[in-house]
């Protein structure tokens, strides 16, 4: 049983998770999605989550998020326990201190950019901080393309949108659950150095889930998941330590993509 | 999916996978039925809610139908009720009725016969009256269909026995004495009659348990002699009936023998055609007669609304059907791609609408006869004077009418949903979801049609009203009826095209309130086709209803001014017979609810040409308190007299021109005529004026006005009872303007009921549209979760979205409405006079509030099952 606290050696912790589990189903078929996870995030860092499919990557973030209800455990951003929030304190803390970059870009189709990107603002009933937008959307490189709806822009340009959709309200932190998996590789690099860009420019904190080891390589630290535990944990990631990473634990748990080996043999995979 | 051998012919040829060299390719829809039944099963939430407009519209169809078959029972029982227990009914021409009556009871197997004879009477007691139907006591009680409560039955002359009704309205009781009147002719050459009264004694009360007499409020019961007298002798021609009980033993299974009919047939005296038949085979006659004129026309007007529902309905249908369609695109284009054919997703999506018309319609009858028999548990409770049946009569037309009707509409809506599911692409599978979608835009030929429609019939109104003003009023509602029908359905067919543009400028105002609004607003944007269906759907219904309402309100404001004009004051008390006594004035105005009187004089006068003018005259300041039109009275001053159009032309006068009149007391006095259309005020002159013709110039009558808050009949009830001993005659048109005004509110509440159907049904369209949405949009609702909408605005947010597309719906149906109420009203009103076109402020307030509150509920359980679904899991969902 992997019980380590990951603490960065310096910066203050975002987002921190103590011993969250999620449970899917109950008795024979119950799913263990995570069993029982410890991990702390720094401030102004940008983390990569990596792990095979089914290790719980999603579920993590989610919790995390207060997008879903965790089955035990508690999991903080900053100091609010996410886990003991109802539903509008969520809604709050969604708007104010957390932001979300989703794998299929999720943009509202009737409004233009600009529009998909004050939204968060406005749901919140309050003034769009135009200095900010502007350096949002320089930074991004989006100022062409303010006028466009979603289904005038490509892939890589939607995806940036939401990226500044998901900084508006200058949050906490940013959750980016496989941002580039639908991008092209140079979209995809387009996109990643954008992400770095606001952690290193704009001071903000990213937590990216990915399966690109060259992907994660844009990030300062990788945090490795394997069956529900955390399983690694890499910092200033190269492609190849990063993969290196990755192929450790697939040598260690061949049965890993089914998702429903209960025990990881072995703690961290380094 | 296994491999299908399509035939389909829309397959270009070697496309289709066909079977197994050697194996002939075989056609085979099972797959097709398989699958239709598994999408029936995911989509069943959404499938339910159009089920039940379509059963609304078929309960509604049933409903009608059992109603029809629940009057045509309760008319046969009345009209068998009126025979008791007669066993046949011999129907001769009455030329010599005496002589076959006795014939028929001295025929073998005859128990007991007699002459079906009544005259209509008039009652009077403690000044009220009462018009009843006298029959006369027959032979035997069995013969009889009346009851008797109290008393005996007549059996002298002067003697009868009133029915319970009357009986209290007439205040007396078993040995009171009451006063018969009745027309007697005295001169059958000019017509000429007088009234005669005789006193009679009240010797039964009776009760009517079948309902014989109900439609005449029960039958007064006299000796035969009596109604004899008091009847008008047969109208030869007319058929004559005499109704006899049989012994059983001519009787054959409830059946008289055929040796009584013959010997019936043959002791019948009179000359002409004569028959035999039974009680049945008579009530059965009857009401087919009936059933085939008042009742059907009934059973048409009811219909025709039913029609508008299930119109609603099938608009309902369509757009659920469209949706549909539209959400399984990929799942389609993915059969597309592993060879289904064409015309197996066109019989797939027509086989879901027929399974679904049927069930649904099923559940319609089902409702229908549910509704009908709690109706005829519940109607006894009330009194409605005729006999129902307890239980309502199942014919095969009632189950099959609305089934049919039910399961056509449900497939024809599906037909062009079912066509687009057949352009789905292959390709369209491999496409990411969201750019999928189903084709946008509108045809040319249906704007072309929409057009024209719309043109063509706002000419055929145009030409309606014109007609109508030109006093050919029915020719004129013909055109109107037809061309407003033919502009509709153009509206309708187009509202695609400019449907949206509204719903965008009404978004635009509601977008201002907030975000979540803003949403709603831009989302009744993104499908401007499924919007428009929507609010179309809504639209009919309330077009209809703001146009009957109009129409109304325009019929009684053109009446009002109208009415003032023939019933000048509320109330007024004229000679009976007797004068008016000089008491009448202080005895009226000391009734509660009248706050002014006038005294009206009149005299005659001779005119140079020798005829004689009635002129009348009042205090001119009295006169002008009185009269509900104050200025009907201008242009009335000493040396003038007020004359109609008609009068002025039968005196051959015309406005302005001077007549001398001369009185019973000799003075002749110039007059100068004025013109009036005031009814009231013809022949009027001043007081002065009329004191000079007659310085004795009697009391005539007393107007009185009413207190603005009082009851017009209960008024003139209490001004009837005040002159009740003097013998005068006292008419309120007020309380005549209150029945005008209750017959066209009844008859707006019954119309307004029935069209309502319609607009359940489409808010019911409305809730699915919204249901429909948000499953589409699960996804999208869940990302702006994620981004920090509450959950309450997710909830403002629908219900934003409800209110704007039944507002929307509602605002144009009011616009359209006024239109057709107003042009309506020009063909039918323009006779009566100058129409005024009022808007109905209140019902339009009342429609709209209506609307928009049915568009918020409609939205309360889309908005749950919206809520229902967790962030994540709408995250994951493909
Ligand atoms: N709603 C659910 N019901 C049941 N099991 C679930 C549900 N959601 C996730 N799981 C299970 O939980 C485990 C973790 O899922 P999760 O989506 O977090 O994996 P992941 O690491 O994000 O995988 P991927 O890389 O494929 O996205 C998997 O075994 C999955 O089958
Ligand atoms: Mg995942």
């Amino acid at each position: 049983m992997d019980t380590t606290v990951y603490v960065p050696v310096d910066g203050t912790r975002a987002v921190r998770a103590r011993d969250l589990t999620k449970t899917y189903g109950s008795g024979e078929a119950a799913v263990h999605a995570l069993a029982g996870v410890d991990v702390d995030f720094a401030a102004g860092e940008f983390t990569a989550i990596m792990g095979p499919s089914g290790s719980g990557k999603s579920t993590l973030m989610h919790l995390l998020a207060g997008l879903d209800t965790a089955t035990s455990g508690q999991a903080f951003v900053g100091t609010t326990d996410v886990t003991a929030l109802n539903d509008s304190a969520l809604t709050k803390l969604r708007r104010d201190r957390v932001g979300f970059v989703f794998q299929q870009f999720n943009l509202l189709p009737m409004f233009t950019a600009e529009q998909n990107i004050t939204l968060p603002v406005e749901l919140a009933g309050g003034t769009v901080d135009r200095q900010w937008f502007g350096t949002l959307v320089e930074t991004l490189g989006l100022t062409e393309r303010l006028t466009h709806r979603p289904a005038e822009m490509s892939g890589g340009q939607q995806q940036r949108v939401a990226i500044a959709r998901a900084l508006i309200a200058q949050p906490d932190v940013v959750f980016a659950d496989e941002p580039t998996g639908n991008l092209d590789s140079r979209s995809g690099a387009e996109v990643l150095s954008f992400l770095r860009r606001s952690v290193r420019e704009l001071g903000r904190t990213i937590i990216m889930v990915t399966h690109d080891p060259a992907a994660a390589a844009y990030a300062d630290r990788v945090v490795l998941l394997a069956d529900g535990r955390i399983a690694g944990d890499i910092s200033d990631p190269t492609p190849e330590s990063a993969l290196a990473g990755l192929d450790a634990l697939r040598t260690l748990e061949p049965n890993v993509s089914t998702g429903t080996t209960p025990v990881v043999p072995g703690a961290g995979a380094r | 999916m296994t491999t299908t051998t399509t035939t389909s012919s829309t397959d270009a040829p070697g496309t289709s996978p066909s079977g197994v060299a050697g194996s002939p390719p075989k056609r085979n829809d099972l797959p097709t039925v398989r699958y239709t039944m598994a999408q029936m099963r995911r989509s069943a939430g959404r499938l339910t809610a159009a089920g039940i407009a379509i059963l609304i519209g078929t309960a509604f169809v049933a409903v009608t139908l059992l109603a029809g078959n629940v009057i045509t029972r309760a008319t046969y029982d009345t009209i068998a009720a009126r025979y008791a227990d007669a066993d046949v009914l011999v129907t001769t021409s009455g030329n010599d009725w005496r002589e076959d009556v006795e014939a028929v009871r001295g025929t073998e197997g005859v128990v007991a016969a007699d002459a079906v004879r009544s005259a209509y009477l008039n009652l009077a007691e403690n000044g009220e009256f009462a018009y009843a139907e006298g029959v006369a006591r027959p032979q035997d009680d069995r013969l009889m269909p009346l009851d008797l409560t109290e008393g005996k039955w007549p059996s002298e002359r002067g003697e009868i026995a009133v029915p319970d009704g009357v009986a209290e309205r007439l205040g007396v009781a078993v040995g009171d004495e009451i006063d018969i009147h009745r027309w007697v002719q005295t001169d059958p050459e000019t017509g000429d009659g007088e009234e005669v009264s005789e006193p009679v004694r009240v010797v039964g009360v009776t009760e009517d348990p079948y309902g014989a007499y109900a439609a005449s409020g029960g039958a007064v019961v006299a000796t035969a002699a009596d109604i004899e007298e008091w009847g008008d002798e047969p109208v030869p021609g007319d058929p004559f009936e005499i109704a006899a009980v049989l012994d059983p033993s001519a009787l054959a299974g409830g059946e008289p023998t055929q040796a009584v009919r013959d010997a019936l047939n043959s002791a019948v005296v009179s000359d002409g055609d004569h028959s035999v038949v039974t009680v049945d085979e008579h009530a059965q006659r009857v009401s087919a007669e009936r059933t085939g004129g008042e009742d059907l026309v009934f059973l048409v007007f009811v219909l025709t609304f039913a029609a508008v529902a299930l119109l609603v309905a099938g608009l309902v249908i369509a757009n659920t059907f469209q949706v549909l369609v539209a959400q399984r695109t990929r799942t389609l284009a993915l059969l597309r791609c592993i060879g289904a054919g064409r015309g197996q997703l066109y019989r797939s999506v027509l086989l879901e609408a027929a399974v679904l018309g049927v069930l649904a319609s099923l559940g319609g009858v089902l409702t229908g006869v549910l509704l009908a028999q709690t109706a005829l548990f519940v109607a006894p409770q009330f009194d409605i004077g005729v006999p129902l049946p307890t239980i309502v009569s199942l014919t095969p037309q009632v189950v099959l009418i609305p089934l049919a009707v039910g399961t056509v509409v449900t497939l024809v809506a599906a037909l062009a949903p079912a066509r687009n599911a057949t352009r789905v692409a292959p390709l369209a599978a491999l496409r990411p979801a969201e750019t999928l979608s189903v084709r946008k835009g509108a045809g040319r030929v249906r704007a072309i049609f929409s057009a024209l429609a719309v043109l063509g019939g706002s000419g055929l109104v145009g030409l309606g009203v014109y007609l109508g003003a030109d006093g050919r009023v029915d020719l004129g509602l013909a055109a109107t009826v037809l061309g407003g029908a033919l502009s509709l359905i153009g509206i309708i067919v187009g509202t695609v095209f400019w449907l949206p543009k509204v719903a965008a400028f009404l978004g635009a105002i509601v977008a201002r309130t907030g975000p979540a609004s803003r949403l709603a607003a831009a989302n009744t944007l993104r499908n401007p086709r499924r919007t428009s269906a929507t609010a179309t759907a809504l639209l009919i219904g309330v077009t209809l209803i703001m146009t009957m309402t109009t129409g109304a309100a325009a019929a009684r404001s053109t009446a009002d001014s109208t009415l003032d004009e023939t019933f000048p004051v509320d109330i007024m008390v004229m000679p009976g017979s007797s004068d008016v006594p000089a008491s009448a004035v202080d005895d009226i105005a000391g009734v509660e609810a009248v706050s002014t009187v006038t005294e009206v004089y009149a005299a005659d006068a001779e005119l140079p040409g020798g005829e004689y003018l009635y002129l009348q005259a009042a205090d001119i300041e009295d006169l002008r308190g009185t009269v509900n039109d104050e200025s009907a009275a201008d242009g009335l001053e000493p040396g003038t007299v007020l004359l109609s159009e008609g009068q002025m032309e039968n005196l051959d006068l015309a406005e302005g021109d001077t007549v001398d009149a001369t009185g019973t007391g000799g003075e002749t006095v110039p007059l100068q005529v004025v013109e009036t259309s005031n009814v009231g005020l013809t022949s009027f002159v001043t007081l002065g004026d009329l004191r000079r013709l007659d310085p004795d110039a009697a009391l005539a009558g007393v107007w009185a006005s009413l207190a603005p808050e009082a009851e017009p009949a209960d008024a003139l009830a209490d001004v009837q009872d005040a002159m009740s001993d003097d013998g005068v005659f006292v008419t309120g048109p007020a309380a005549q303007r209150a029945q005008f005004e209750q017959v066209i509110n009844v008859m707006l509440g019954i119309v307004v009921g029935l069209l309502a159907v319609a607009v359940v049904i489409a808010v019911i369209g409305v809730a699915n549209t919204l249901s429909l949405s948000v499953i589409e949009r699960r996804r999208e609702s869940a990302t702006l979760r994620a981004i920090g909408l509450s959950k309450s605005q997710l909830r403002g947010m629908l219900a934003v979205e409800g209110m704007l597309i039944a507002g929307v719906g509602a605002v144009l149906g009011i616009v359209l409405g006024l239109a057709y109420g107003w042009t309506g009203a020009l063909t039918a009103l323009s006779i009566m006079g100058e129409v005024s076109l009022t808007v109905p402020w209140l019902d339009l307030g009342v429609v709209l509030v209506v609307a928009v509150v049915a568009g918020l509920v409609a939205s309360v359980a889309p908005a749950r099952s919206a809520l229902k679904a967790s962030p994540v899991e709408a995250l994951g969902a493909e």
